[in-house]
């Protein structure tokens, strides 16, 4: 049985770190996103980042390349830049989750006809939207650690501005605030760890983690402190469930571990509502 | 108190103690279905064999799952088929698994492409222009000659692997080729009236059988292998069809059977599904079983043409 745990602790160590590590900065963009009630510019992003790995693949790199990922990134930059001018722009005619739906679907269709000039571009496309957890390295993860912290103590250090333009932008432009300037730094940011996760993980668990935290957070708790804290344990609490239901049932790690994060938001809805009629 | 579970483990444990043969058994990993089913042809019941691939999945392209990289980890032989057919997904499970037995190089790697004469090696190869096949096409234990020379290498290594059984699986191998060689005379002549037949597949992945069953491949309905079909290919596939009086197109079961469906409405042609790997198809577990259901599929298609 010991030697069993241990072929456990083997196959299941980095996967478990990278669930442990990485959700808290997610977390805490889940957050600012449902505060500006924008919830689908970051599955908008990781499908523009999934585009500019697919543009990278066309060019003949390889998923690993490092240049797959500085073309990713460049594509997703120009989504962020993209993003935080659709939403500067004041009070337009147009509502700025149109565009953000009108970015997904194009960013998606645009994945599709790259990948039909890719070997087996089919299968790649599944891959992309589930990733491989499962099999993340230690030395993937070391990276990310690094460029995650390095971006989380940015946001750490601008977060009182930061909750001030996400959640009351009038004011913050009121108060003189480059607010053009800094929604373009936290799209910026944002892309980075998009575009750093949905290598790793695929497009459906970097969507899963940045909201469903977020939102249960949101929905227990008034304080952003609070929230994160919340998210933070509903996220490893979706990582571990998630691992442990594939491989005890055999099942594709990332797309298990969302649907243990969707399980956990049913448990917190359901809690809320009892609690609101009590 | 044990509670059931532990207890049937306990119970299992103690029978292995026992000295039954399973105890000792070779554990082998093979990469697809066909190659397991070779190890065990070789093996008999001095190994156990297992396929990481389902007999339904794409080779080119296998989900990760915990419990492949479990399998390896506990593997004493691992049989790839090699030549990059496992590429895209097995070598992140292989160092995950970290499995000294199995590593490059060791006696427990058996690589089946070695020893192969492989066909379509590509003479300038840009993987951005789609191909799967970089080393020369990598399906070719379809031909029943080919799975005798994997078979003879199959049995030298687990021979080098446990020697004390060596005896064993010199017998296996011998009965294996023995067996084979009736198959093949019997297969050979229920295909030879249809001698020069023109064929379609959907992927280039039954080259290695054409030309030893007399039979002509006309087009794949992907213009390249790995890249899916588009209407201006699949347009030059019908008129070539209709040319070339071609009126059978094989899809293996994690092909697009639609796709083919369409070209075969144009033409008049006969979608048939087979596999090429045992277990795909009903009642074919063995990869005799595999091959006996391709060549009646389609010889039983080729008479009502
Ligand atoms: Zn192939």
């Amino acid at each position: 049985m010991s030697a069993d745990l241990q072929v456990v602790w083997e196959v299941m160590k980095w996967p478990l770190a990278a669930c442990l590590l990485f959700p808290p900065i997610l977390v805490y963009l889940g957050l600012h996103v449902v505060e500006r009630e924008v919830i689908f510019v970051d599955l908008a992003l990781a499908q523009v980042a999934t585009l500019g790995t697919c543009v990278a693949l066309l060019m003949g790199y390889h998923f690993d390349d490092r240049a797959t990922f500085w073309i990713s990134l460049a594509v997703t930059f120009l989504g962020a830049a993209f993003f935080s001018w659709s939403r500067s722009t004041e009070k337009g005619p147009v509502p700025q989750e149109a565009i953000i739906g009108i970015t997904f679907v194009v960013a998606a269709a645009g994945v599709i006809l790259l990948l039909s000039r890719v070997a087996g571009g089919k299968e790649e496309l599944e891959h992309l939207l589930t990733g491989d957890i499962l099999n993340v390295t230690k030395g993937a993860i070391g990276q990310r650690i690094l460029v995650f912290a390095a971006l989380g103590a940015f946001y750490a250090a601008f977060h009182q501005r930061f909750v001030l333009i996400s959640s009351d932008p009038e004011r913050a432009f009121a108060s003189g605030i480059r607010v053009r300037l800094w929604d373009f730094l936290f799209y910026a940011a944002f892309a980075l760890v998009v575009v750093s996760f949905v290598r790793l993980a695929g497009v459906l668990l970097t969507f899963a983690y940045l909201i469903v935290p977020a939102v249960c957070g949101t929905m227990l708790a008034q304080q952003w402190m609070k929230r994160l804290v919340i998210g933070c344990a509903v996220a490893a609490a979706a990582g571990l469930l998630g691992l442990w239901t594939s491989y005890q049932l055999d099942l594709p790690t990332g797309a298990a571990i969302v649907c243990a994060s969707g399980v956990l938001l049913a448990i917190v809805g359901v809690f809320v509502s009892i609690r609101r009629r009590a | 108190m044990l509670n059931p579970k532990q207890f049937a483990a306990f119970a299992l444990m103690a029978v292995a103690a026992t000295g039954s043969p399973a105890a000792a058994q070779l554990r082998v990993v093979a990469t697809t279905p066909d190659l397991a089913s070779l190890a065990r042809e070789i093996g008999g019941s001095t190994v156990s064999a297992t396929a990481l691939a389902k007999p339904t999945e794409d080779p080119h392209f296998v989900d990760a799952k915990p419990s492949h990289i479990v399998t390896l980890n506990r593997a004493d032989a691992l049989i790839e088929g090699g030549a990059e057919l496992e590429l895209g997904w097995l070598p992140p499970l292989l160092e995950n698994s970290r499995n000294a037995k199995i590593s490059a190089g060791a006696p427990g790697r058996i690589v089946a492409s070695q020893g192969i004469r492989m066909m379509e090696i590509p003479a300038a190869f840009d993987r951005s222009k789609g191909d799967v096949h970089a080393m020369g096409n990598p399906h070719f234990l379809i031909d029943p000659l080919n799975a005798k020379i994997i078979a003879r290498q199959i049995a030298s290594r687990f021979s080098q692997i446990d020697p004390k059984s060596a005896a064993s699986y010199r017998a296996n191998l011998a009965r294996f080729n023995a067996r084979l060689d009736l198959k093949v005379a019997e297969w050979q002549k229920q295909l030879a009236p249809y001698r020069g037949a023109r064929i379609v597949t959907y992927h280039k992945d039954f080259v290695y059988f054409a030309p030893r069953f007399g039979l002509s491949i006309v087009e794949s309905l992907e213009p390249k292998p790995g890249i899916s079909p588009s209407p201006a290919h699949l347009a030059s596939v019908i008129r070539k069809m209709k040319a070339t009086n071609a009126h059978v197109i094989l899809v293996q079961p994690f092909q697009n059977r639609r796709t083919a469906e369409t070209v075969a409405r144009q033409t008049g042609a006969a979608v048939l599904n087979v596999s090429q790997q045992p277990g795909a198809r009903p009642n074919t577990g063995t990869y005799f079983d595999m091959m006996d259901n391709l060549v009646n599929t389609l010889a039983g298609a080729l008479r009502t043409q």
